[in-house]
């Protein structure tokens, strides 16, 4: 089995899980995501909607991808086939029920409620002010599905219930999203260094799915901050394969970001 | 016979304190940009220099670093704006951070959706527009001014967001005619939508061009007749310029690193001496400029 990296692995899985015609925005500042995209994309994804830096962008002809550092890096403007004012995105959210989103948290809870905007119960003075939700929210309630995705695994981040919800997962669990006639489908899985997570579909609890190569249930449930349901056979994520890892280190990260 | 020809027309070109001539303390002032890149820094600096108390600052749908020295000038009472960060730079700005944990500025908290709701309602002279995501999330229970709804169509759960209409509009953008037409180079991220909810529109320009020039490629124009039109080549330093300049990360990292210090350690001499360096001392524009130095401005070309 070939050598890979953590966030590598993380990369593959996550582009698995995406199929050829989604709308997929490419994120400047969250390397494993833009990998787990662009990996998609190239391998099996010709007609997806690759959205990035304010470009509906041509990308699958071009033979290396080196990640741009902000977001509204204009250099993108040589694939692009259209370009979007941010404003004229939100007139149309019928679009994004097709697209695909990652979200992440200072707080993710069992349901997959995420929270960014910060914590501590007295909102007036936050023990720590977070980035805010940015279009989070929106994305959640948009997309057919969507992803929590976390780079840090512990029970400060994985905790029972969030102090603020600024997207909405399965809210205080089935019924929720009905109740608030959310149009969207709700979070799918949760990617995090240890394992993978998805929801049982009876309670709409976070439910370990598979744990990554070299870590056991016992350390994903130590690392988890509230009861996560685990079925009696946990299968270890599958690794990535020759071909995947060739793509990704030659075309989507050739500067080895995710190597680091 | 009496007629008027074009050069009866109001040339609206002027400088950074003239076109800034009617900030008062406590007005709404709106930025454009998103992030690292687009905002009107020239004007934004000579808003700092004019030292103005309790403005509410209407930041971008992603707003940067521009509004956390707002705040860190202590100019500022109130922020709208889902985001006030430097993405890799820093994830917060320094200033907001602390100034919202200390309960010294507020925040009209929404997300990036209900922004162009609230901009949209002022341009189209409603008290609200209604948005369908959020319910159930906390942004009503945060920001109070945000009113959940049954919708008297379908009776379906709804959030009012209500209008928000900036007394003034800062913008950046790559070109203008002399009458105030602009072009971006690009999108223009959500400019057009600052301009359009706001009384009086301010937009710095790399470069102003002839209405002949302009006229070559009118479906270019983004935003037409504006109020006030400066000026200012690399008039967005430090952040990027879509087609003209990268960002200055090292200048944006000196600010940081000095607010930083504010924030963790309620020490203000460093974020004062940037404040001074670069903002209070310059007189002008052209002075910023002269500091920075010709070798670093002309060394951030995109390419």
């Amino acid at each position: 089995m070939a050598d890979f990296t953590t966030k590598e692995l993380m990369a593959c899985i996550m582009g698995r899980d995406l199929e050829d015609g989604l709308g997929v925005p490419v994120g400047a500042n969250l390397p494993v995501p833009r990998a787990a995209v662009l990996m998609s994309h190239l391998m099996r994804g010709p007609n997806q909607l690759v959205l990035l830096s304010w470009t509906r962008a041509n990308l699958v002809d071009v033979p290396e991808l080196r990640p741009f550092e902000f977001i509204t890096d204009w250099r993108a403007a040589q694939w692009g086939e259209s370009y979007w004012a941010h404003d004229d995105g939100f007139l149309n959210m019928k679009a994004r029920a097709n697209w695909i989103f990652f979200v992440g948290g200072i707080q993710i809870d069992q349901y997959g409620n995420s929270n960014l905007l910060g914590i501590g119960e007295d909102y007036k003075r936050l023990k720590f002010r977070g980035p805010g939700g940015v279009g989070t929210g929106n994305m959640a309630a948009f997309t057919n599905r969507y992803y929590l995705y976390s780079q840090t695994h512990t029970p400060r981040i994985f905790v029972p219930k969030v102090d603020y919800v600024t997207a909405l997962g399965w809210g205080e669990g089935p019924g929720t999203r009905e109740r608030w006639k959310i149009p969207g489908g709700g979070p799918r899985y949760c990617y995090t260094p240890l394992c993978v997570m998805d929801f049982e579909p009876e309670t709409k609890r976070m439910r370990l799915k598979s744990t990554n190569p070299g870590v056991s249930v016992d350390e994903v449930v130590a690392a988890t901050g509230f009861e996560l349901v685990v079925p009696d056979d946990v299968p270890e994520t599958p690794a990535p394969s020759d071909e995947e890892l060739e793509v990704l280190r030659t075309r989507v990260d050739p500067t080895g970001v995710l190597r680091s | 016979m009496s007629t008027v020809t074009s050069s009866d027309r109001t040339v609206v070109v002027t400088d950074e304190p003239s076109a800034l001539a009617g900030l008062q303390d406590g007005m709404t002032v709106a930025i454009g940009g998103f992030a690292n890149s687009g905002h009107p820094m020239s004007l934004v600096r000579e808003v700092i220099r004019r030292r103005p108390k309790d403005l509410t600052i209407v930041g971008a749908a992603t707003s940067g670093l521009e509004v956390d020295m707002l705040i860190a000038a202590g100019c500022v009472k109130k922020v709208i704006s889902p985001y006030v960060g430097g993405e890799t730079i820093v994830g917060i700005g320094p200033a907001f951070r602390r100034c919202v944990e200390n309960g010294e500025i507020d925040v009209w908290e929404i997300d990036e959706a209900m922004y162009y709701c609230a901009l949209n309602a002022a341009a189209q002279r409603l008290p609200f527009l209604p948005w369908r995501a959020l319910v159930g999330t906390s942004f009503p229970e945060v920001n109070p001014d945000l009113v959940l709804f049954d919708d008297p169509v379908a009776g379906e759960p709804l959030l009012a967001v209500p209008a928000v209409s900036p007394d003034i509009a800062l913008l950046h953008a790559g070109a203008a005619d002399p009458y105030g037409n602009i072009q971006h180079v690009g999108s223009g991220f959500g400019d057009r939508a600052i301009a359009r909810a706001s009384d009086h529109v301010i937009v710095s320009v790399e470069k102003v061009i002839s209405n002949e020039e302009l006229r070559r490629a009118p479906e270019k124009t983004s935003i037409p007749l504006v109020d006030a039109v400066v000026r200012a080549p690399f008039g967005a330093h430090p952040f990027s310029s879509v087609g003209w300049y990268l960002e200055d990360v090292p200048l944006l990292k000196e600010y940081v690193a000095a607010a930083e210090v504010w924030r963790a350690h309620d020490d203000r001499s460093a974020v004062d001496a940037f404040l001074d360096t670069y903002i209070h001392q310059p007189e002008d524009h052209m002075d910023y400029l002269q500091r920075i130095g010709a070798r670093r401005i002309f060394g951030l070309n995109e390419f």
